[in-house]
């Protein structure tokens, strides 16, 4: 198989061989962590990692209830002549406040509640106006935060990890370096953030056990434990999972997924959204000197 | 008066150096024609913002318990000096004086927080004043971690 | 021949794989553009200034200059002073009496913002041990310019203003007790938690923390944080878990949007990080400013653990000039915490509660 190498030949043979080492050197990295071929390779920052900057936001609706749920009246209800109805607080909201159907995000469907926790979730449920903490605007907790209904950004550095929530003005600083047990505890945890591949993992706990996952009464205790992983997917798709444990709530660990869109309109950003001083009434009207009828 | 010195210390009184615009008004939230002294368990703390909130289960002198809320300063710099959940445990004897709520509730304002043999809590080591400016230009400016 | 053929194709491979891993940027690199390039100095892939990390803005510098001080002190001065404030800490830290009694009925003596009750154990606090040193000069204000270290006159405006916020507030019998309590403030001040402070109802941090301009609280919790990426660069202030997004060589925001912590935009000049900040909201109110406040703040980064933070301040409607401070930013090991407020805000309810009650005994007494 003898052939006279000429100078084209030798250029295209070189062509060739570079391209088929660039695709080896894509679906190299692609592979790692994922155990699988990925199709997509995202751009890297400066620092070789796959870019997660940017404004993003989920687009289902896991905030209503993680499992998957037919619509249902509202979110607080009361019984009537043939079925539930919208709780007297609520009726005035009309479909506006009805709850819409969700094909759910958790693996397996349902979330496996011991059954003294899943009395909890039922009673948390039929208390939803009291007890839901996004009602008085507290602070989401992981992961609720990632999937409210509004945009995050992420701002990711070579030395910073940094998650801003447009809701509430929450906020989360993915540590790079673990910095030890947490000290006490708070209503977004504390995260430690690692490279898996081309996946984000990060690593939550020192949770108080204020926050709900959803507006279904979907709750946690303090022992609460969650590993999150940021992959992207496609140019504008994050993929999201996130893995919960909770040993005085959950049977076993579950995992809920979702993809997370990017935000592309030429204006996005984040804007305020400090609802503090929206409950203010709620929560100290009646306290006024001359309250308001 | 040594009292106003150590709370000129303390940045209480309105120094060049203190915020126009107060923290909050404690005049407007605990009263001073209502004077408490408490001694009593530590049964919860909340280890929270804008205040911590230190639970005391005190005996009244007919012999049944009361819970006071004892209001004290935000955790966190106590966090960076060590402080943790563990460190003041349900059970230590505490005594605290202050002033009643306003609002006539059992709450009071932890003036002082001590110990029964009368030393502070949460003393750290905050140390006695080496500049922490970053002068020094090898140097970060504080941090025992 | 089919050697020599594997051979380039394995040295063009590697070539493209090196290529595709860049190595360590920080600490070398010319940047791009012109001004004066600093090579010690940690930077970004891009070039510019890395101003990323965890700063303590703690400093025993006020704002504005006390009366009769120099506009810097001599180390000897600051040493004294500052050792003073050591001492200060100790005597504070001191026990007490553990058999004590309650403190005296009518209040403790103490005036200000612990209005007689004496707010609580300096062990909370954290107000800074240190002048801050810009150039080398140990400084007794923030302030630069007015070069008297203080704030510049308001305007007529801004005194109208102020007193038609007070002509508005109604004249109660709770004067009487405000006359004899040095704690309370004036009348109608406790009416509707929207008279409260900012700080008070959880919306913003105390002091300006957040700012911009973002000032120490020399109380606690100064603690910010930079996280800086080509296209936006955020300061999150301990105090209330604010994150102040720039975004960087951008447009502000429309005359009609108004933020909390205003719009900021940012951009390069040389090695400094300008931001420039409009579109407060009318309740923000710096110092009173209007909503048409303009902050201008320079971030430079002065050595490996310190930044320069430079602001100047305008607002036609409120001062008869802009006006401009500085200090130091140090570096700190320490961890910034959550600060979740109103998630636990149990004193704005008991504030408010109180007044009520007071307004009902006022009325009790003065129908006997």
């Amino acid at each position: 198989m003898s052939r006279r190498s000429s100078p084209l030949n030798t250029v295209i043979i070189a062509a060739v061989a570079a391209a088929v080492g660039a695709l080896l050197t894509a679906a190299a990295s692609t592979l790692s962590g994922q155990g699988q071929i990925a199709a997509y390779r995202a751009p890297r920052t400066a620092d070789g990692k796959p870019d997660l900057n940017g404004i993003w936001q989920a687009v289902n609706e896991a905030n209503f209830d993680l499992e998957m749920h037919m619509a249902r009246p509202a979110m607080a209800l009361r019984p009537g002549p043939y079925g539930p109805l919208p709780a007297a607080p609520v009726l005035a909201w009309g479909a506006v406040g009805a709850v819409p159907p969700g094909t759910g995000v958790v693996d397996g469907g349902a979330i496996p509640y011991t059954p003294e926790a899943l009395a909890r979730k039922k009673d948390n449920h039929e208390h939803w106006l009291e007890r839901d903490p996004e009602i008085k605007c507290y602070l989401p907790g992981v992961p609720r935060a990632t999937y409210m209904p509004y945009p995050f950004q992420i701002l990711q550095s070579a030395s910073a990890f940094f998650i801003a929530y447009e809701y509430a003005g929450a906020t989360r600083n993915i540590y790079l370096k673990d910095p030890g047990r947490p000290p006490v505890d708070a209503w977004m945890g504390q995260s430690v953030g690692r490279w898996e591949g081309d996946t984000f993992v990060v690593d939550a706990t020192g949770f108080n056990e204020s926050s709900w996952f959803d507006r279904s009464g979907n709750f946690h205790s303090d022992a609460l434990h969650v590993v999150e992983r940021y992959t992207r997917a496609a140019p504008d798709v994050l993929s999201y999972e996130a893995t919960i444990e909770d040993r005085n709530v959950f049977t076993r660990p579950w995992k809920i997924s979702m993809p997370l869109y990017r935000r592309l309109e030429k204006n996005a950003q984040l804007m305020d959204f400090k609802c503090a001083e929206f409950v203010e009434e709620l929560l100290y009207g009646q306290w006024r000197k001359a309250p308001l009828k | 008066m040594k009292l106003r010195h150590l709370l000129a210390s303390a940045g209480f009184v309105v120094a060049a150096a203190a915020p126009a615009s107060a923290h909050h008004a404690f005049g407007g939230e605990f009263d001073p024609s209502r004077p408490i002294l408490l001694k009593g368990k530590v049964t919860k703390i909340e280890w929270v913002n804008p205040h911590a909130w230190i639970h005391v289960e005190v005996s009244k002198p007919d012999g049944t318990k009361e819970v006071w809320m004892i209001e004290g300063g935000s955790p966190n710099s106590l966090l960076r000096r060590g402080v943790t959940k563990e460190t003041l445990l349900v059970g230590t004897e505490v005594v605290v004086d202050g002033y009643q709520a306003r609002d006539h509730t059992t709450r009071a304002n932890g003036r002082n927080v001590t110990f029964t043999d009368g030393r502070k809590l949460f003393l750290g080591s905050s140390g006695t004043g080496a500049p922490l400016d970053g002068s020094d230009p090898t140097e970060p400016s504080r941090g025992q971690r | 021949m089919r050697y020599r053929l594997l051979t380039f194709a394995g040295v063009i491979g590697a070539a493209f794989v090196v290529s595709m891993t860049p190595g360590r940027l920080i600490g070398q690199a010319p940047k791009p553009g012109g001004g004066a390039a600093q090579p010690s100095l940690p930077r970004t892939a891009d070039g510019h200034p890395d101003l990323q990390g965890t700063y303590d803005l703690a400093t025993l510098t006020p704002v504005e200059r006390p009366t009769g001080m120099a506009a810097v002190l001599t180390d000897e001065a600051a040493k004294q002073l500052e050792k003073q404030v050591a001492a200060r800490n100790e005597a504070s830290a001191r026990a007490i009496k553990g058999d004590r009694a309650a403190p005296p009925v009518g209040g403790d003596g103490s005036v200000g913002a612990a209005g007689g009750v004496g707010g609580y154990n300096t062990f909370w606090l954290d107000p800074g041990s240190a002048y801050t040193i810009v150039n080398g000069e140990k400084r007794t204000s923030l302030i630069i310019d007015p070069p008297d270290g203080h704030v510049p006159p308001v305007t007529a405006e801004a005194r109208a203003r102020a007193a038609a916020a007070r002509a508005r507030v109604v004249r109660t019998s709770d004067e009487i007790a405000r006359e004899n309590d040095p704690g309370l403030e004036g009348p109608g001040a406790y009416d509707d938690p929207e008279r409260r402070p900012l700080g008070e109802r959880c919306l913003l941090g105390f002091g300006s923390t957040s700012g911009p301009p973002a000032l120490p609280t020399y109380f606690y919790n100064n603690l910010h944080q930079i996280v800086q990426t080509p296209g936006s660069v955020m300061i999150l202030s301990e105090m209330v878990h604010d994150a102040r997004i720039v975004r960087m060589n951008a447009q502000h925001l429309p005359q009609a949007i108004r933020q909390w912590m205003g719009d900021s935009v940012g951009r390069w000049e040389g090695d400094t990080l300008v931001v420039d900040t409009t579109n407060f909201t009318d309740k923000t109110r710096f110092r009173n400013a209007t909503e048409n406040l303009h902050v201008v703040e320079r971030f430079t980064r002065v050595n490996a653990v310190t930044l320069l933070y430079r602001f100047t301040v305008e607002d036609p409607a409120t001062w008869a000039r802009p006006w401009t401070g500085e200090y130091a930013w140090p570096a700190t090991k320490d961890l910034l915490y959550e600060y979740a407020c109103h998630e636990s805000n149990y004193a704005l309810g008991g504030i408010l509660r109180g007044a009520r009650l007071r307004e009902a005994e006022e009325t009790q007494k003065t129908k006997k």
